[in-house]
């Protein structure tokens, strides 16, 4: 990859960034849907109710995103437009996880028709707050993460789905599309870093949103296994 | 109080063994010649190794005279006699007895008299735990100096007829993967609470490591069979039963292996962000990775996180010495001072990650004055 981060203050912030996913993705094997899944012993009910999860923060991801873009102002119109892209591309991602929804033998109205789970209501509350403030560079801390996040389903969450299961047609679109798109992405992410890491406090901010995103979007999974 | 690393020693039995030579010293399986080992082998990159078993899989010399001898060795090259040695710390996998502790065999090895003991028990970090069992004896100012010594003898495990034995033919990939990987040998250091004008005492700065078995499986094991969730081999009514089911093959769980290497990432970038390490300053790294493999992908996540070190930095003799598991960092080290003109004030940071069930040792050297 040719886009790496240069500054010595881009540098700091991509280690703290790295060290933070590090730890999300550690702790992501104590979730009990996360152990199931990739330790072979997923039920087809189980993912389900994955996606099912999944679709209801997707949905809204693409509002906190395209309110972020607006919060940013001339002297951050270059990142505006990265993020408007950003958000144009991802913002019909949810229709992916009900086509596999759907591809797992799902109803599509339920889906649809679900809430979120309480974990899915902080987060998407607290990434709300961050995009409604002016100019909120921090998100870059959340885009980490749930990028991370995208590239760990797409190399082995997948896996793990297709070898439990077998499928008419793919049920893992979802999480294999951010495998195809993450190179690009992630080349993004690192030209963001160098572009808004330009002092510690930046730094700091970007990292505070990375861990609170990380522990909400943890606590999001853990309610997949709590129907209420 | 400073410790410092005053000697080092090795021991590696019999003549260096190449890659076509292993299955004369390990025999064939049903007498078949193995279709992983080439594979494997391409993978880890390793050449040349040594074992402590002959050709009739008969041990020759055992794991802890191995460990006598390193130990001698190490002594041999220091300012010490070896009745002036006031603590003994010993590390091994798995010992030549079950009990007592390895430390107490190696003792009456050495005969050195009235030490203070200790056994580190794991797999490759348990170097490194009795590394620091010493380096705090020595720091709260309990000792004035302290003998470690790790050592292994695994090629026990990876005669043809251990595999033999189980039910059904049954040997999995998982079961014959580090029989091409881990070989013999061992190493010695001699700590002290004062540096020596060699040019090559070490300063340790620190020793520090994060352990992550409450967030991951078991990666390499002997113990368990396969799909075995929770029987282990002392459950079984007999030890041929045990034996039978594959209980005692030495293990590692392939896929997953490469949880090994985010798991050494994020301990060295823990270490940054505590300001214990800066890696521009860092004059030569040691990391004990099992193969070429790994090699590679720690290089590319370091680079992913922008704290990338030069690959000439980077020492080994991984390839020529074989992985002797837990020995395998004071071998590497006993040789890197030796073939390095050291000069005061550079820095060695050691990294010694475990399969076993993910721990991560780290070290921190300066050469003193």
């Amino acid at each position: 990859m040719e886009n790496k981060v240069l500054t010595p203050l881009g540098q700091e912030c991509l280690q703290s960034l790295l060290k933070i996913w590090l730890d999300f993705d550690f702790s992501l094997n104590n979730v009990p849907v996360v152990k199931r899944l990739e330790q072979g012993r997923l039920s087809l009910e189980d993912y389900q109710t994955l996606l099912l999860n999944l679709r209801q923060q997707v949905i809204e991801g693409s509002r906190w995103i395209s309110r972020s873009a607006s919060s940013f102002d001339r002297d951050y119109s270059d990142i505006r437009s990265i993020v408007i892209g950003h958000a144009s591309e991802e913002h019909r991602d949810y229709l992916l996880l009900e086509q596999d929804y759907v591809a797992t033998g799902g109803n599509v109205e339920d889906i649809q028709s679900a809430k979120k789970n309480m974990g899915s209501e902080a987060l998407h509350g607290f990434l709300m707050y961050r995009a409604s403030q002016p100019n909120p560079i921090d998100l870059i801390g959340a885009m980490w993460i749930i990028e991370g996040l995208g590239n760990k389903m797409a190399l082995k969450w997948s896996k793990c789905i297709n070898e439990q299961f077998t499928f008419d047609q793919s049920a893992t679109s979802f999480m294999d599309y951010h495998g195809e798109n993450d190179e690009h992405h992630l080349a993004e992410l690192y030209k963001l870093i160098d572009r808004v890491a330009t002092s510690e406090k930046n730094i700091e901010n970007i990292t505070r949103t990375a861990k609170v995103v990380a522990k909400l979007y943890k606590l999001q999974l853990e309610e997949v296994d709590n129907d209420e | 109080m400073d410790v410092y690393i005053n000697s080092t020693g090795h021991f590696l039995p019999g003549k260096a063994i190449n890659n076509d030579e292993i299955e004369e010293v390990l025999g064939l399986i049903h007498g078949k010649k193995s279709r992983l080992k080439k594979k494997i082998l391409q993978s880890n990159g390793i050449l040349h190794r040594h074992y402590a078993i002959n050709t009739a899989q008969e041990t020759v010399i055992s794991n802890s005279e191995m460990a006598a001898n390193a130990g001698r060795n190490c002594i041999d090259n220091s300012y010490l006699s070896s009745n002036k040695i006031k603590m003994l710390s010993c590390a091994t996998s798995q010992g030549d007895n079950v009990l007592p502790g390895f430390g107490s065999m190696v003792q009456a090895a050495l005969n050195i008299s009235e030490i203070e003991l200790s056994t580190s028990h794991g797999i490759c970090s348990s170097s490194m735990m009795a590394l620091k069992t010493a380096f705090n004896a020595i720091k709260c100012d309990d000792h004035d100096n302290a003998l470690v010594v790790a050592s292994e003898l695994t090629s026990r495990l990876f005669k043809h007829t251990r595999y033999e034995q189980v039910e059904n033919n049954d040997v999995d990939f998982n079961a014959e993967f580090l029989r091409w990987m881990l070989s013999d040998g061992a190493g010695a250091l001699l700590l002290e609470n004062q540096s020596r004008p060699t040019g090559k005492s070490l300063k340790i700065d620190w020793i520090k490591s994060f352990s992550h078995a409450n967030a991951f499986p078991v990666c390499m094991s002997v113990g368990q069979a396969k799909d075995e969730d929770h029987k282990t081999w002392q459950d079984y009514a007999t030890y041929s039963e045990a034996e039978r089911a594959g209980a005692l093959l030495l293990r590692q769980d392939v896929r997953l292996l490469d949880n090994i290497v985010a798991v050494g990432v994020q301990g060295f970038l823990k270490l940054i962000s505590q300001k214990h390490v800066d890696t521009d300053k860092i004059d030569h790294v040691l990391c004990h990775f099992s193969s070429k493999y790994f090699k590679s992908k720690i290089f590319d996540m370091l680079e992913t996180a922008g704290a990338s070190i030069p690959e000439e930095k980077w020492y080994t003799n991984l390839y020529q010495r074989g992985n002797t598991g837990c020995a395998s960092i004071f071998i590497m080290l006993d040789e890197f001072i030796n073939t390095h003109d050291l000069k005061v004030g550079e820095t060695i940071f050691c990294m010694v990650p475990e399969s076993g069930r993910f721990n991560c040792a780290y070290m921190h050297l300066t050469v003193a004055e």
